[in-house]
């Protein structure tokens, strides 16, 4: 549900203003509005839903930011450098148009002519060989419109190729959109509290969702992102993170979190019981919120579950359209699923 | 102690599956702590209570995961793909036996480790520069549908290597950080009447990231935290010349390491006791690594923390080496530490 606005909407960590804006407008015109609406000073936006057992609480939870850059010089001839805002490769930057700031000025990447490279494609041009092109003019004229600390972001318009989505930011508006949706078509009191939790600063180290659990409590916290695919053909098969059209990606190791082995077997369980498609994400680098929320105050165990996405932290990702609907279709089954505010340590639990 | 050792290292419980050493140490304890929970995490949380008027909280931890790897693709013929859980060096797999939990019927499933190589040079070029991408897993399946039988993606599994007992010097998969855990474990079956609140914590997920730490020491707010955890040594053949440190000169009073500067009252008081007592120690001051000290410090108003090591050789192999007296001294010391009027 308003994928296509969530994808073009421009929110590079630290700048997710119009991400929640938006956010905010959608959640006026729920059918049902939420029990409560919590903004934080970081800019987390939370949306409590009561629950029939008000003594468990499931935090649903998606990022707003996506990766850009950040202006950090302006050059005498008017050209921009900038530094990533979260992991960009420069090699996906070059010749890509862009917008710059809070006016949405369009730019082209630019980049040393080809036939004066030595050798073009031996290494990855530095951010310092990387130029920002406005054509506004010279330092003073560009100066009256872009300022330094000024974000950019990929200026990709949101398609569908058939059973493909194509568009930017899918990680992770992807997961925004689900919430959203999800929070439209919860008509019915759910059985326990849910809190669809829209995060900041992910991109940047998980910066913002450690802070959501000074206002909840959460018995499990489930994240929803775009992953990775990484399933070209001429990889080794038992080298792809995720495949596309194989179903909703689930976690069991990422960077900074060994994912709750408890709630690891309700997503799977759920998914079986409700016949949803699902893949196991075939690497563990990278990292998502709960690698945070498990750490932050009380603490809380998490899982996750992805939509596969090609390109992705580039200006163009590709999802399926049919793995995106069975993660929705397992992401809402598993929140409103007892047993998953329900895992405790029984010490007498034997392992896998 | 070598048997409670023993019965700890030998427990296979890599990051975030510590369910089996969870309940080993339970079950080692039963009888000698007031009271005990498991947190929302998993962390394993003991206390004893003190006899001050006012008592002061104390902290131990040792974590109770361990490194490993996880299996993240099964292959047509049956071979596995795996990833590390925490910092396995893919060089040390090499020669190694792993292993997993069968799915089906509980008994252990061991594997070995190969590299990929379709030439000579391949070969020796992986041997040079092992990497996860170019390693395989091979548990004698016959096929795919039978590796499946036994194991499934996203399984996790450790090191198989038993405890090996050399009279001063120990040796075992797991001494990263089950030596904490028996050195607190024997800590609590000793002590009888601690001045202070005695809390014990056997903490998840230290090998991936130091989870468990800043959640037990939001959780219990204690007055000082000691992390235990093993350390590196310089006394190896062309050992680390920047650093001294030696197996059997005492438990290591960590000053600083990659990840924290030991609280100064920490260090004091640690050092104070082990004086006082003529208990021998080593001051410690490693250049790379980390430990939970880290995690209690930056949670909360900022923990008092400090670590407590014992200086180890072959730290992340599958056979890591301590020495029985710094253990038997690191029981020691912390009693004196526990036990003191503050």
């Amino acid at each position: 549900m308003y994928l296509k606005e969530l994808s073009e909407i421009r929110g590079v960590s630290g700048n997710e203003v119009r991400v929640v804006t938006f956010l905010k407008e959608m959640i006026k015109e729920l059918p049902v509005k939420p029990d409560s609406i919590k903004e934080d000073h970081l800019g987390n936006l939370m949306c409590l839903r009561k629950g029939k057992d008000s003594t468990k609480t499931a935090v649903l939870m998606a990022h707003t930011d996506e990766v850009g850059l950040m202006v950090t010089r302006i050059e005498e001839d008017g050209r921009l450098l900038a530094r990533p805002l979260g992991g960009v490769d420069t090699r996906v930057m070059l010749g890509k148009r862009v917008l710059i700031g809070d006016d949405d000025i369009p730019a082209v990447i630019s980049y040393k002519a080809i036939h004066n490279q030595k050798d073009p494609l031996k290494s990855p041009p530095r951010w310092s060989d990387i130029k920002i092109d406005t054509g506004l003019g010279d330092k003073k004229t560009v100066e009256k419109r872009i300022q330094i600390g000024d974000t950019i972001s990929f200026d990709t318009r949101f398609e569908e190729y058939d059973n493909r989505y194509v568009g930017k930011a899918f990680d992770d508006r992807a997961g925004c959109s689900m919430l959203l949706r999800m929070m439209h078509e919860m008509e019915e009191t759910p059985e326990h509290n849910i809190v669809f939790a829209f995060v900041v600063q992910e991109e940047t180290g998980l910066r913002g969702s450690g802070m959501v659990l000074k206002h909840f409590h959460p018995d499990a916290v489930l994240v929803i992102e775009g992953t990775t695919a990484g399933d070209n053909p001429e990889l080794k098969e038992a080298r792809w993170s995720t495949h596309l059209d194989n179903g909703p990606a689930v976690n069991y190791l990422q960077g900074g979190y060994a994912i709750d082995r408890r709630l690891f077997e309700v997503v799977l369980q759920t998914a079986r019981e409700n016949k949803i498609p699902f893949q196991l994400k075939g690497r563990t680098v990278g990292s998502t919120d709960t690698s945070r929320t498990a750490r932050s105050f009380y603490g809380a165990p998490g899982a996750v579950v992805n939509v596969p996405s090609r390109y992705i932290h580039s200006p163009v990702s590709v999802m399926s359209k049919t793995d995106f609907e069975n993660t929705y279709k397992l992401a809402r089954a598993v929140i409103n699923n007892k047993n998953f505010v329900r895992v405790s340590y029984d010490p007498k639990t034997r392992g896998a | 102690m070598k048997e409670l050792i023993k019965k700890l290292v030998e427990v296979s419980s890599p990051s975030g599956r510590e369910d089996s050493i969870r309940e080993t140490i339970i079950n080692e304890l039963e009888g000698y702590v007031d009271e005990y929970r498991v947190d929302a995490i998993g962390n394993l949380i003991v206390r004893k209570a003190g006899s001050a008027e006012n008592p002061k909280k104390i902290l131990l931890d040792g974590h109770a995961d361990e490194i490993g790897v996880v299996i993240t693709n099964i292959d047509k013929d049956g071979f596995l793909r795996i990833d590390p859980v925490g910092g396995v060096n893919p060089l040390m797999l090499l020669g190694a036996v792993m292993r997993f939990r069968s799915k089906s019927d509980g008994s252990v499933i061991r594997g070995i480790v190969s590299f990929e190589s379709e030439t000579a040079r391949d070969l020796q070029n992986n041997y040079k520069n092992p990497s996860f991408d170019n390693l395989f897993l091979d548990i004698g399946a016959t096929s795919k549908p039978d590796a499946q039988e036994k194991v499934s993606i996203g399984q996790f599994g450790t090191y198989d290597a038993g405890f090996i007992d050399q009279g001063k010097r120990l040796i075992s998969k797991a001494m990263d950080d089950r030596i904490a855990c028996a050195i607190i474990v024997q800590l609590f079956r000793i002590i009888e009447n601690p001045v202070n609140d005695l809390y014990g914590v056997f903490s998840v997920q230290e090998e991936v990231g130091i989870v468990g730490a800043s959640v037990a020491g939001y959780d219990i707010m204690p007055d000082m935290a000691i992390a235990i955890d093993v350390t590196g040594n310089s006394d190896t053949p062309k050992g680390f010349k920047r650093m001294d440190l030696q197996l059997g000169k005492g438990p290591a009073i960590k000053i600083k390491d990659r990840a924290s500067i030991s609280d100064r009252k920490v260090v004091d008081a640690l050092m104070e006791a082990a004086e006082e007592n003529n208990i021998p120690y080593q001051p410690e001051v490693l250049i790379f690594g980390g430990t939970n000290a880290h995690g209690y410090q930056l949670t909360r108003s900022g923990i008092p923390s400090g670590t407590l090591s014992i200086v180890s050789r072959y730290v992340h192999s599958p056979h890591e080496m301590v020495d029985y007296d710094d253990v038997i001294n690191a029981v020691e010391l912390l009693k004196r530490v526990v036990e003191k009027k503050s």
